[in-house]
């Protein structure tokens, strides 16, 4: 690990952007990433919501010496939550790189190390001591969990987790307890909204033991016509097993976007058409833009460029945009507190340029 | 018959649970169904919040307990973190890893609601790696011997029944190590 001010490791992260956005990777213009996250506690200390400073302490402390001595994470940086600005805190959020929960409890000594691509995070006194996240671009479940069980044997050699023969690996909430596994799909789904076939879908595929959550995890708003969908089972089923599953279940829910595309393409290809430009037309030339009417028009411009109906910008960019207008995004972008219009003006400008890149 | 939940109004909805092979039926009014049905379901429709649905079935377990005469059990307390189990049904969160076994009575329904009658399958600490494989060959093993007597092979039962045997010894000079 490196050892960073805070200060030199949030200009690095305003100016790096995450490989999981790059937009390669298998059927990246339906499937954003893809990410898998583990619970684990140490054995013998509570909880943090239950543990006492001492021990949230200790838990940080040995974030620091695990991820220190290792090459694994050689070019990681591990930043303590307690002494950043709520702005800041969120534009970790924003970022992908921890929880709302995690940004907003007031627990000491919650950190959170993650290295330089972004793709992997471990929240450090979260819900669970440790919540270690990998995420990659495009459908890539199996990959993630080759390396993100890789990362946990390392840490495991350090560290000896709450496990239990019967329960599996014992977390502070029973929802997460067995695997401690939650893995996720992000999904871009406009054909499916367009036909209005989209809650009949999620609906079905709740009741079949999935969850679907907005583009930033539990209790957030869907926007952009972007879906997360989790196995919500972590317990009596392999790791594999629910990899492959979520998968199948996933695979069902792309072939139908799919089919909605193709038949729209080839019932009302002008109208797409129509709308794909329309959007790359205000996105072009607003000066002032809400963050609502920006994730909206960006979805309809992926959607045109995943319909081959628009061929620019590509699919990193318009990934990377979606972050980028985000309200504590725009504001480290800034360099400063931007009240509401003042973001809407800041994030017309930031769209500009970097869709006439 | 009157709503369970209400017990003022007839009841118009039936859902019928069955949960390791025990069948229990409760009775319910239109009013009172999508409350209850919302709270029950195991899985829920998008933007339900995870724990909503945890805290909703402890209540749903303690209206259980209620129907069946279960005499509710005085405060009990995780010995290690001394978390009551009134706090965990409030906040839907375990204070430590003790809590699991000092609330085992109470967790048992509950994991049983979430997961069926399921136990850990997946990763194991690569700490205790050796000796639970060992646990989890022999339950395989027994399972297989029970179905080996059942289409009647006995050679292969013998056969199986002697492994079972060697692994067992095996694992208790492990215990007794």
């Amino acid at each position: 690990m490196q050892i960073k001010d805070k200060s030199i490791i949030l200009r690095n992260l305003k100016e790096s952007s995450a490989e999981w956005i790059n937009g390669q990777g298998p059927l990246t213009d339906i499937v954003i990433s893809s990410r898998i996250r583990l619970a684990r506690n140490v054995k013998g200390i509570p909880f943090p919501p239950r543990a006492k400073q001492g021990e949230l302490k200790n838990i940080f402390e040995l974030s620091r010496q695990v991820t220190g001595e290792d090459s694994l994470f050689e070019d990681s940086n591990l930043l303590l939550l307690d002494e950043l600005t709520p702005l800041e805190s969120q534009f970790l959020v924003e970022k992908h790189l921890i929880s709302i929960y995690h940004a907003r409890e007031k627990r000491s000594y919650r950190g959170c190390v993650f290295n330089q691509k972004e793709t992997l995070s471990i929240m450090v006194n979260e819900e669970d001591h440790f919540r270690i996240q990998y995420l990659l671009s495009g459908l890539q479940l199996s990959n993630i969990w080759k390396l993100i069980n890789e990362i946990d044997d390392e840490i495991e050699k350090k560290v000896t987790y709450a496990f239990s023969e019967k329960e599996g690996y014992l977390t502070s909430c029973p929802t997460n307890v067995g695997t401690g596994m939650r893995a996720s799909i992000m999904l871009h789904l406009p054909a499916l909204a367009m036909v209005n076939s989209i809650n009949d879908i999620l609906k079905t595929i709740s009741k079949i033991g999935y969850v679907v959550r907005g583009f930033y995890g539990e209790g957030t708003e869907v926007m952009g016509n972007l879906f997360q969908v989790s196995n919500q089972i972590t317990l009596g089923l392999s790791e594999e097993e629910i990899i492959d599953n979520l998968e199948k279940v996933t695979q069902q829910i792309i072939n139908r976007e799919q089919k909605a595309r193709k038949e729209l393409l080839s019932n009302s290809k002008s109208r797409l058409e129509d709308q794909a430009w329309r959007a790359y037309g205000i996105l072009n030339s607003a000066r002032i833009i809400s963050s609502a009417e920006a994730m909206e028009l960006l979805s309809k411009l992926r959607f045109g460029v995943g319909l081959g109906v628009i061929s620019h910008p590509n699919l990193r960019t318009l990934n990377k945009l979606m972050l980028l207008i985000q309200p504590a995004y725009l504001q480290m972008l800034a360099g400063k507190d931007l009240d509401h219009f003042g973001r809407d003006l800041q994030r017309a400008i930031l769209i500009r340029n970097e869709i006439s890149k | 018959m009157l709503c369970q939940i209400c017990k003022k109004k007839e009841s118009a909805i039936t859902f019928t649970k069955i949960v390791g092979g025990q069948k229990t039926e409760i009775h319910l009014c239109k009013d009172c169904a999508p409350i209850f049905s919302d709270k029950f379901s195991v899985f829920p429709h998008p933007q339900f919040d995870i724990n909503d649905l945890l805290i909703g079935l402890l209540n749903a377990i303690d209206l259980y307990h209620k129907e069946e005469g279960v005499i509710p059990v005085k405060e009990i307390e995780c010995s290690n973190c001394h978390l009551t189990y009134d706090e965990f049904k409030l906040s839907g969160k375990l204070g430590c890893s003790v809590c699991y076994y000092d609330f085992r009575e109470q967790l048992v329904p509950l994991l049983r609601r979430l997961y069926g009658n399921n136990e850990h399958v997946g990763k194991i600490p690569q700490q205790s790696e050796g000796k639970l494989n060992e646990i989890r060959k022999i339950k395989q093993l027994k399972k297989e011997l029970h179905e080996l007597v059942l289409k009647e092979e006995y050679e292969k039962a013998a056969k199986t029944r002697d492994e079972i045997l060697k692994l067992e010894g095996v694992s208790k000079k492990k215990n007794a190590n």
